[in-house]
């Protein structure tokens, strides 16, 4: 045997068990909810009886479009966000930065049912905030909890951080001289951001998009505790077909549906990244 | 106040407010939680509790299953970290060193774990273990958990051993050190902030995890979400506000030991294929 085949072979060998126990708790049950998901819940014969009714019956497409609302804003925003704190962690020198710093691990290692508790007796009607506020006189407080606003909140405080992790890696890259000569040729700020450091850190950007899109799009503790009854973002909806009224093939249905929305991203990610290792190798 | 706001400048104010609302948005609702559980009386409109009382921590702490679901879970996320360390470290170390067929494919396909919706995921594997007799059984759980480890504990330390240099590890083979020495003295102990932080990032994720323990853990094995759970439905609010101190707690001193190791290029580089 050639030394290469060798390699491969240990290389193969080195990547099997971890493999085998995604295969059994990932790729198993993904096939078996693709094949639940084919089965009609009414008539019980194969087709995508459950896919054509779940985007013709109105409560099921209100869910849907809810959904994707709430996804792309949190998204969007939390994406924003995370780009002026990576950026002024980048550039911030004094204190203060060093404190944010320090802090904004934090909620990416609190339990997300902790977390959420803490945002609803923070935000909830009389909660801390409300009465905080009524200290300099606001004694108004808009409904938080139980809508979207409240979904809002609770997407961003657990995406925030992670996105401005990644981006400041990568902002950690840029080259200070990269920066120093823009400026020495009088880029303005702006200029700056879009010249250089957003291009530089354009990738990194996409692997948060892919990762907070997936992350909302599926959540089900946060929605589940602080959402509105109706609308219901998909995961949510999803566990109530499940356990309420026990139709698993309308509900392999919406995940897989969700599952066919992450891969569109999925599939951009995997194409990023592949070009990285082609350049590498 | 109006001179003292010019001497520091508008930017420094501005700054001064981006921490003010980062502290309240990120930290108020851990701080609201902390001052709940050692309030006596809070009630509406008091800014501040109007007493202050542990008595909550004495009932929290003297029930048999809290005291029961914290040894689980402890348990649990232990034998969760090191079976993911055992099962994923070698195979991250080959995809960062061993050219071999469709690596490329094995790699990316941890992404599935989490591009398939949690909940979806969770109620197929419940019907597979059903078949499989793995329904209510530590096995089952610890798998269930594996569930949302085997991305990070993959793709951090891979993503660690890839940026070891090549050079170093040549030259200690050149001074004849054989394969599996170099890995142990030089790779594995470059790796290692890599490997501590998926695996802190693995304890907690383990630690956490409420709604796949939910599915296939019923009736015997209470872990501290699912005992997390049931407060929050049943008891007053100091009782969950409580509870989650003791669940943070965990976080907060792993987080503190390993300071050191947790940064943002460690953590980032899993994510991103450089």
């Amino acid at each position: 045997m050639s030394h290469s085949v060798k390699r491969g072979m240990l290389g193969l060998a080195l990547v099997i068990p971890s493999f085998l126990i995604l295969f059994v708790v990932v790729i198993l049950p993904i096939l078996y909810a693709v094949q639940e998901s084919l089965i009609d819940q009414n008539s019980g014969e194969f087709g995508l009886g459950n896919y054509i009714r779940m985007f013709t019956e109105p409560a099921m497409r209100t869910n849907i479009i809810y959904t994707l609302n709430v996804t792309l804003v949190s998204t969007v925003i939390a994406l924003l966000v995370s780009y002026a704190l990576a950026v002024y962690l980048r550039f911030g020198k004094g204190w203060m930065a060093r404190w944010i710093n320090r802090l904004y691990f934090i909620p990416m290692f609190v339990p997300g049912v902790i977390a959420t508790y803490g945002l609803i007796t923070l935000y909830s009607n009389h909660g801390w905030m409300a009465r905080l506020l009524l200290l300099i006189g606001i004694d108004t407080f808009p409904k938080i909890i139980y809508s979207y606003s409240g979904l809002l909140l609770a997407n961003l405080w657990f995406n925030i951080p992670f996105a401005t992790m990644l981006l400041s890696s990568a902002l950690a890259a840029v080259p200070n001289s990269v920066v120093e000569s823009a400026r020495d040729a009088g880029a303005s700020s702006l200029q700056l951001f879009f010249r250089f450091i957003l291009p530089l850190s354009y990738k990194t950007m996409w692997v948060a998009l892919t990762f907070i899109f997936m992350g909302i799009i599926g959540s089900f503790t946060a929605p589940f505790l602080i959402g509105a009854n109706s609308p219901q973002v998909l995961g949510v909806a999803m566990q109530q077909v499940f356990s309420n009224y026990q139709e698993t093939h309308t509900a392999s249905a919406m995940a897989v549906f969700m599952f066919l929305l992450c891969s569109v991203m999925g599939y951009f990610y995997i194409r990023t990244m592949g070009q990285d290792l082609d350049k590498q190798s | 106040m109006g001179w003292y706001v010019r001497s520091l400048g508008a930017r420094k104010v501005m700054e001064f407010v981006v921490l003010v609302v980062f502290v309240i948005f990120f930290l108020g609702p851990l701080l609201n939680l902390l001052l709940l559980a050692v309030s006596g009386k809070w009630q509406y409109p008091a800014a501040l509790p109007q007493s202050w009382s542990l008595e909550w921590w004495q009932f929290v702490l003297t029930q048999d299953d809290v005291l029961e679901s914290i040894s689980l879970s402890f348990l649990i996320a232990a034998v969760v970290t090191i079976c993911s360390i055992i099962v994923c470290i070698p195979a991250a170390y080959a995809f960062a060193r061993i050219a071999f067929p469709f690596s490329r494919w094995f790699l990316f396909s941890f992404l599935l774990t989490h591009a398939f919706p949690k909940m979806g995921l969770y109620v197929s594997i419940a019907v597979l273990f059903y078949k499989f007799g793995l329904m209510n059984t530590f096995v089952g759980i610890v798998l269930i958990h594996m569930v949302n480890t085997l991305m990070y504990m993959t793709w951090i330390p891979s993503s660690a051993f890839r940026s070891v240099h090549r050079a170093q590890e040549e030259s200690a083979r050149d001074a004849g050190a054989g394969p599996l020495r170099v890995f142990w003295k030089i790779t594995l102990p470059m790796a290692f902030p890599g490997i501590m932080v998926a695996s802190i990032f693995t304890f907690l994720a383990s630690l956490d995890e409420a709604q796949g323990t939910l599915l296939v853990s019923i009736p015997d094995f209470k872990t501290m979400p699912i005992i997390m759970y049931s407060i929050i439905a049943d008891y007053p609010s100091t009782t969950g506000a409580v509870f989650s101190v003791i669940l943070t707690l965990p976080t907060i001193i792993l987080l503190l030991a390993a300071r050191r190791f947790v940064s943002a290029d460690v953590l980032a580089g899993g994510f991103q294929v450089k």
